[in-house]
């Protein structure tokens, strides 16, 4: 659905962003994360067609970001980081203005603000001047407008930021419920606990360079060269326990501390449940058992600084 | 104290006077008065004579005036967008909240905008020495000037600051500023020049040294005390600023005139706002401009703007249309001043209004192509510049149905009217263009000013000029085929109606002064054509022009090349 190959944008002797590719398949969510000055913003403009390229191209629904700009704008729905609002209008002329703008017949007009109202909870609102919305409503009602033409991809450029805890919370819901809809949602956010929740792949990025993309667990692996598992029993079984894992061919490493027990695991999903099998034939009491996966934040960390490479 | 412990200055004049833009201003300033003086520099001066004390009179009056002109229009530039610039920034809170006192930020800000003014009056003394040079010129003359100069500079800077701390956006400070103070400098240059055929110089300079400055001091207490107490307790900033702006409420509590949509001809440059969905095929952004944004920072502006140029328009109109009438060109010319101020507040701040409201991305991934938002902010500017300039022209029919000189030459009025349309065409086109390529409405604003005076007044300008120095080195001729760009020159060159009442009748609209008669053909390739004419082909297709490079401004600069 979306569709980057090597995207390249200089400014003057400066490059925010040096041969990136990546491709977003349809119905996905992909988190694209960075730190200020990765060249996010520069590579999400590029698809708004809001920024012609240095070099490289970009396909969105199979139209061309840089030669059929008009037909991009038609499926994609773009909210960028920071935006302002028309003064002395209303939420209802807000939304009837994009909504005229991206050329929507009136008689279908009146039923898709409503909707749009609706599903942004802001039917409340629609009367109210937009210059004096919180920021958090401005947000959503910029989501709205987004909407108004019902693109199949969205394009959001930090949407949650600035916004409290509970606003952030329901901005959540929202995409969740976007991306229920169907919508391929590229979304970048420097929440990276929020993304996981609901990116169905994410890519990083760094001094204008792509250092991974796919998904979460995807990139988890190539991170670490095997598994962790952690392990709790009762008490009276904890020696037995990592004696027996230590055993096992599939493990690495034990180490156990009290009854809690971490060990490094070569093997897949088939292997782990085998293993899980062993210990509840031989009488451990397992009171939990699972993979230890990594943090969106602690991926982050990692590749950001420079552990990959 | 004011000074030394004030941060303001300091932050200000640093950020002033590094730039580019000082010295390339400087340079500009310095450069039109050393042409100014060069031009009119006598032919036969001998090393070692002086020469007479006409001459040397007349050039320093010159001097005198051309400074006096760029001063007027200088100070506003500077001044009027300091408060609002710092609002603009949203750093006005953060100045305020300082434990800084109002009186010192409005210190601050004076010296800054004044300093570099100061610096460009002073840059220009060797020239006022040369003239000086010359004999015939006492030096208490040079020294009255420097004091008429100084009390117009900070008086004119202090207004501007009035109007800076009034109005929320830069280009509403600046109209305003230059609304009150131009009649204010034309008033004040009027009384205080050196004229060299006057022979009373003891009322002038009784006016410049014993009237002005007083004068000026009560103006700069009032005006101190009001910013100041703004300052203090300042109505625009938190829960206080109110950025919804209930026009109703506002309509409650306005002093004189009162803008209601419903009603004509309010309702030609604010039509009422909708209380339904948009028709199809409507243009968003010409809906958008014309019954949202207009009003979108309160109606305050445009009632001062309505309410100065009807208040102006009282004396004139009594003056050149009923008094008067073979000048009505005077008149006219008032109009097309107006809409030199006006128009370019419409149309300057179209495309970076947008940029600066951060809206500008939302609008440009829409499905409207750059042809539509283009001629949308073209024809909502030029509807309001268009109609609240032909407001003033309601007098002028008044005076063609009361005025028998004016009905002799009733067919004047059109061509009157044209000229007037055809300017406001003008520098709503320009002022877009301008929108187009900065990247701020003040930066905007300043070029559209400055590209409509040198087209509007310039060549008026450059022929009073050679007019006035009888040794000029420049080929008068050369410069009268520029006439054509001026919509004075256009007006002036039409017939004025006779000023013998006892001749009235057809005879009067006959009787045009020889040498306006003079001035008021063209020759266009073998033909003949009247000024005025050649003047309302010239600007059509002119503007044409205009549209298509803004067209092709915004679509390189903006809509596809994205926004920083």
């Amino acid at each position: 659905m979306i569709e980057v190959s090597h995207f390249t944008k200089r400014f003057g002797e400066f490059i925010a962003v040096d041969d990136l590719s990546f491709t977003i398949d349809r119905g996905e969510t992909f988190g694209f994360i960075g730190p200020n000055g990765a060249g996010k913003s520069t590579t999400i403009r590029f698809l708004a067609t809001l920024l012609r390229p240095t070099s490289g191209e970009g396909r969105i629904a199979g139209h061309s970001v840089v030669e059929e700009p008009m037909a991009v704008r038609k499926v994609v729905g773009f909210m960028p980081d920071d935006f302002g609002v028309y003064d002395g209008m209303k939420v209802w002329e807000f939304l009837d203005f994009f909504a005229v703008a991206y050329e929507i017949p009136r008689d279908r007009r009146r039923t898709i603000i409503g909707q749009v109202l609706d599903l942004l909870d802001l039917t409340h609102k629609k009367d109210d001047y937009v210059n004096g919305l919180s920021k958090g409503m401005k947000q959503r009602l910029c989501l709205a407008k987004t909407l108004v033409h019902d693109p199949p991809v969205l394009i959001l450029d930090e949407p949650a930021s600035g916004l409290d805890p509970r606003a952030r919370l329901e901005m959540k819901a929202l995409l969740n419920e976007l991306r229920r809809m169907g919508k391929t949602i590229l979304v970048s956010s420097h929440i990276l606990s929020e993304l996981a929740d609901f990116c169905t792949s994410i890519g990083i990025i760094e001094r204008g360079r792509l250092l991974a993309a796919g998904s979460i667990q995807e990139i988890q692996r190539r991170l670490r060269s095997h598994r962790v598992l952690r392990a709790r029993v009762s008490d009276e079984s904890a020696d037995r326990a990592a004696s027996i894992l230590r055993d096992h061919l599939s493990i690495r490493s034990v180490e156990s501390f009290d009854h809690s027990i971490t060990a490094e695991f070569e093997g897949d999903d088939d292997d782990m449940a085998r293993l899980l099998r062993t210990l509840v034939t031989a009488g451990i009491g397992v009171v939990s058992f699972a993979e230890e996966e990594l943090s969106l934040e602690e991926v982050f960390m990692m590749i950001t600084k420079g552990v990959v490479n | 104290m004011m000074f030394r412990e004030n941060p303001v200055p300091a932050r200000e004049l640093s950020v002033n006077l590094r730039s580019p833009r000082a010295f390339a201003l400087q340079f500009a300033f310095v450069s039109f008065l050393g042409a100014v003086v060069y031009f009119a520099w006598p032919k036969h001066v001998e090393a070692g004579r002086l020469v007479g004390t006409g001459a040397a009179q007349n050039l320093f009056n010159l001097f005198f005036l051309g400074q006096y002109f760029l001063l007027a229009i200088l100070a506003p530039t500077f001044a009027a967008g300091s408060i609002t610039g710092e609002k603009e920034r949203k750093t006005y809170e953060l100045l305020l909240a300082s434990p800084l006192k109002p009186s010192m930020i409005l210190f601050g800000k004076l010296f800054s905008s004044m300093a570099y003014i100061v610096v460009l009056i002073l840059s220009t003394l060797p020239l006022m020495i040369l003239c000086y040079l010359l004999g015939g010129i006492a030096l208490s003359e040079v020294v009255r000037a420097y004091i008429v100069f100084f009390f117009s500079a900070v008086t004119f800077g202090l207004l501007s600051l009035a109007c800076s701390s009034y109005f929320s956006r830069t280009s509403s400070a600046l109209l305003v500023s230059y609304l009150v103070i131009l009649p204010l400098a034309l008033v004040c240059v009027g009384l205080t020049r050196t004229d060299p055929a006057a022979e009373d110089t003891v009322t002038r300079d009784f006016i410049s040294i014993a009237i002005l400055p007083p004068w000026c001091l009560a103006i700069w207490t009032i005006v101190t005390a009001l910013v100041t107490r703004r300052l203090l307790r300042p109505p625009d900033v938190g829960s206080e600023g109110k950025e919804v702006v209930d026009e109703e409420e506002e309509m409650k509590y306005a002093i004189g005139v009162v803008i209601d949509r419903d009603l004509f001809p309010d309702k030609l440059f604010a039509p009422a706002k909708r209380n339904d969905l948009m028709p199809d095929g409507t243009n968003p952004v010409l809906d958008k401009e014309l019954r949202s944004e207009i009003f979108s920072q309160g109606t305050l502006m445009l009632r001062v703007v309505i309410q100065v140029s009807m208040l102006l328009s009282i004396p004139l109109m009594a003056v050149f249309l009923f008094w008067k009438p073979d000048q009505a060109s005077n008149y006219i010319a008032y109009v097309i001043i107006f809409n030199m101020l006006v128009g370019p507040v419409f149309s300057a701040g179209s495309v970076t209004g947008e940029r600066e409201r951060k809206t500008l991305p939302l609008l440009l991934t829409t499905l409207l192509g750059p042809g539509r938002i283009v001629w949308a902010k073209l024809i909502a500017a030029l509807r309001v510049s268009t109609v609240l300039t032909f407001l003033l022209t309601e007098q002028l029919f008044l005076a063609y149905i009361f005025v028998p000189q004016l009905q002799a030459v009733f067919w004047r009025l059109a061509i009157d009217l044209l000229i007037i349309a055809v300017s406001c065409l003008a520098t709503t086109s320009i002022g877009l263009l301008c929108s187009a390529l900065a990247r701020k409405t003040s930066v905007a604003m300043i070029m559209t000013y400055l590209f409509i005076l040198i087209l509007f007044v310039g060549p008026v300008g450059a022929k009073m000029y050679l007019e006035r120095t009888v040794d000029s080195r420049i080929d008068e001729d050369r410069i009268e085929v520029f006439s054509v760009l001026s919509p004075f020159a256009a007006t002036f060159s039409l017939p004025e109606a006779s000023s013998d009442e006892s001749r009235g009748g057809a005879s009067a609209g006959a009787s045009a002064s020889g040498a306006n008669a003079a001035s008021s053909w063209m020759i266009v390739g073998n033909v003949a054509a009247p000024l005025w004419g050649v003047f309302l082909a010239f600007y059509p297709p002119f503007c044409a022009v205009l549209y298509g490079l803004t067209y092709l401004a915004f679509r390189r600069r903006w809509w596809r090349a994205g926004i920083e």
